[in-house]
């Protein structure tokens, strides 16, 4: 190791671009295949997968990633029909843009047009945020903390988590807002000065994940708070959540359009 | 309530309109551990309260009232789970109060304490946990094998452990066991997720006592064997990888780099914690008494580290000469030093796991059936028990505990009489999840 890398990286850190991508060892986001989509697969897929990602209506077939846990099953069962995105870029600021839609006739990817970015009074040099979990079990928590540790060290980017919702610019939110948590939640974003962005980290802050449904969680943070980018995973990576947190200041650009990086 | 008197309440469930206590038979010779007898009391929603002669049962019987039984006797009822019914903080008229949460100043889950200090001294907490809670119990009746193992990786902080319970729970009321190497690369994963946990709760004492220097190196290799469970199972905490008869996959997990980090932890750990700053900030801190740990009925890491010396893996006959490690301080340190024996301890099984899994299939579907059964597996925090009934493939019935559940209260008496700002320390040393209590 050079002493210019030493410098520049420290001696653990990893650099940007190694921390957006997906560990070799592990699977990645699942990517359909539209050629490999025949019935017999589609209704294989349907019945496989146990948190019913992949559903059919009128001549589309989709899979929303929002919902998928990264089990891996359906790409090892059918590899004809489900790739796999390698890249943890997936932070987005529609809820669409985290279902891929195949048009069975056409046999393509429908577009669902380009994405709006985040409001510009977000952009900033640095940003301080504070983390509110909301029934989530602790594990999406232990995410976003890891985001500082030597390996991610969050801090070289400018991010840095404070105490206070008074001293923060940004609400990072884990969990399916448990009903008794709710008002806490509100509470906290009303404490916050403006301007403040708020991102949901996590399927379960996106739509509740497999508690949606549960008349004690609301099944997402934006029935209680407005959401500017969501980060989908379970729980998602120190990567994706860091892709996230740069897309809501603006440094990059959505990649994840229609559920497909482009 | 003779058994009770001789063992201790494992747990205490609803069963139809009665419900049903678990006792495990006291503790002594081996074999003992593993034992359990049930009991099945009341009726017609009502049963007799048993929480003033046995505190351990306590929140079990709370959490039973809310959901709709009486607890004949109760000595002092209020919700567990529940917000929507009155709660009233105990009062205490000449102390100041200092209420803190839900909403935590760390990355930490959502609860309330609320302290009566007498200056800066802890007189009396009152902890207030529901914030967390997702009905996940309601959940899962009428759910199928996979359905249910989703909800139960979501109970508490440690995966591994609940689906192991869950798994060994369904298999047992079918009167079947999983193959031998399943039950191999479970405990495989078992003792990786508890030497991830423990790391995590030491590097989280370094980091509230402001010893930067051990919450980084104990941090880094954390980080390093999460990578590796993320090898073993396919997920970086465990999830997706147990099912009902086997496991779904084998990893291949580098064994010479565990040893590796193994080896550099037990030189690290043993200088890290004789530092003399962290001697001063733990040492005689948030102790909790063998006789509170044992009538509250704590379990875990948190008992053992006041003298109870009692570990479900002791009676597990796959691991070979275990011993539970025992500490007698029952301080901040004593937890301290039980996370870092147990981490090590945890890696040589997870290794030895490896090196010798038996041959033969990862899974196997278990035969048609119905039953019931209780499973128990020692969790890094502590026993998780779960009790299934299964008829035609799905469960009808199922109840579990998480053990941050059984020692909450072990955070209530270690502050007492301890300063305000010690309280994160305390808090940190038992590290208990939220969610797992809340449910």
């Amino acid at each position: 190791m050079s002493l210019m890398h030493t410098l520049k990286v420290g001696r653990l850190a990893r650099k940007l671009e190694e921390i957006l991508k997906v560990p070799q060892h592990a699977f990645g986001y699942p990517l359909l295949k539209p050629a490999g989509l025949t019935s017999r697969v589609r209704e294989g897929l349907i019945h496989l997968c146990p948190v019913g990602a992949f559903t059919e209506r009128e001549g589309i077939f989709s899979l929303d990633l929002a919902r998928c846990v990264g089990c891996g099953r359906c790409a090892l069962a059918y590899p004809e029909a489900v790739g796999e995105m390698r890249s943890l870029e997936v932070a987005v600021t529609r809820k669409e843009d985290l279902v891929q839609r195949v048009d069975l006739e056409r046999g393509g990817f429908l577009d669902p047009g380009p994405p709006s970015s985040p409001r510009t009074e977000l952009r900033l040099p640095t940003l301080a945020f504070r983390e509110v979990s909301v029934g989530d079990t602790g594990l999406a928590d232990s995410k976003v903390a890891l985001l500082g540790n030597p390996f991610n060290d969050m801090g070289r980017f400018g991010f840095q988590v404070v105490a206070s919702p008074r001293h923060a610019d940004a609400l990072l939110v884990t969990g399916p807002v448990s009903r008794n948590v709710a008002e806490a939640l509100r509470r906290t974003y009303e404490a916050m000065p403006e301007p403040k962005g708020v991102v949901a980290v996590g399927n379960e802050a996106i739509s509740g994940g497999v508690f949606a449904g549960s008349p004690q969680v609301l099944s997402g943070v934006d029935q209680v708070v407005p959401v500017d980018v969501y980060v989908p995973g379970d729980p998602p990576r120190p990567g994706a959540i860091l892709h996230g947190l740069m897309l809501l200041v603006g440094r990059v650009t959505q990649r994840l359009v229609g559920g497909v990086l482009r | 309530m003779e058994a009770l008197r001789e063992g201790r309440p494992v747990a205490l469930f609803p069963y139809g309109d009665r419900v049903l206590l678990w006792v495990e038979r006291p503790e002594g010779q081996k074999g003992a551990l593993g034992l359990t007898e049930a009991f099945l009391l009341g009726e017609r929603r009502r049963f007799p309260s048993l929480a003033a002669e046995f505190p351990a049962l306590d929140w079990f019987e709370r959490a039973l009232w809310e959901r709709g039984f009486e607890p004949v006797g109760h000595p002092g009822l209020k919700p567990l789970r529940r917000h929507d019914l009155p709660y009233t903080f105990r009062e205490f008229p000449l102390l100041h109060e200092v209420p803190v949460g839900p909403v935590h100043a760390g990355i930490i889950e959502p609860g309330h304490f609320r302290f009566s200090v007498l200056g800066e001294r802890i007189v009396h907490l009152e902890i207030r946990l529901g914030y967390q809670h997702r009905g996940l119990l309601s959940l899962m009746p009428g759910k199928g094998a996979e359905a249910a193992l989703l909800l139960v990786e979501r109970a508490g902080s440690e995966p591994v452990a609940h689906a192991m319970a869950f798994a060994e729970a369904w298999e047992r009321a079918l009167g079947w066991e999983a193959p031998p190497r399943a039950q191999y690369l479970r405990r495989a994963a078992l003792e990786l997720e508890r030497a991830f946990g423990h790391l995590g709760h030491l590097a989280g004492l370094f980091t509230d006592i402001g010893y930067a220097y051990g919450a980084t190196q104990v941090g880094r290799i954390r980080a390093l064997l999460q990578g590796e469970l993320d090898r073993l199972t396919g997920h970086r905490y465990g999830r997706n990888f147990l099912r009902v008869g086997g496991v779904w996959r084998e990893g291949q997990p580098d064994l010479e780099a565990i040893a590796a980090y193994r080896e550099e932890l037990a030189r690290l750990l043993p200088r890290l914690l004789k530092n003399p700053q962290v001697l001063d900030r733990m040492r005689y801190v948030g102790v909790v008494r063998k006789a509170e740990a044992l009538a509250l009925g704590f379990v875990g890491p948190t008992a053992r580290a006041s003298g109870v010396g009692r570990d479900l893996r002791q009676d597990d006959p796959l691991y070979p000469d275990f011993t539970a490690v025992v500490r007698q301080g029952g301080d901040v340190l004593s937890r301290a030093q039980v996370y870092a024996e147990e981490s090590l301890k945890a890696l040589d099984y997870a290794l030895f796991f490896l090196r010798h899994l038996p041959a033969g299939p990862l899974a196997l579907d278990p035969p048609p059936g119905e039953g019931e059964a209780l499973a128990r597996v020692e969790a890094g925090r502590g026993e998780v028990v779960w009790f299934v009934r299964v008829e035609a493939g799905k469960e009808v019935m199922a109840e579990g505990v998480d053990p941050s559940f059984k020692n909450w209260r072990a955070l209530e008496l270690a502050v007492r009489g301890e300063g305000l700002p010690d309280f994160p320390l305390c808090n940190k040393s038992f590290d208990l999840s939220y969610a797992g209590s809340d449910l």
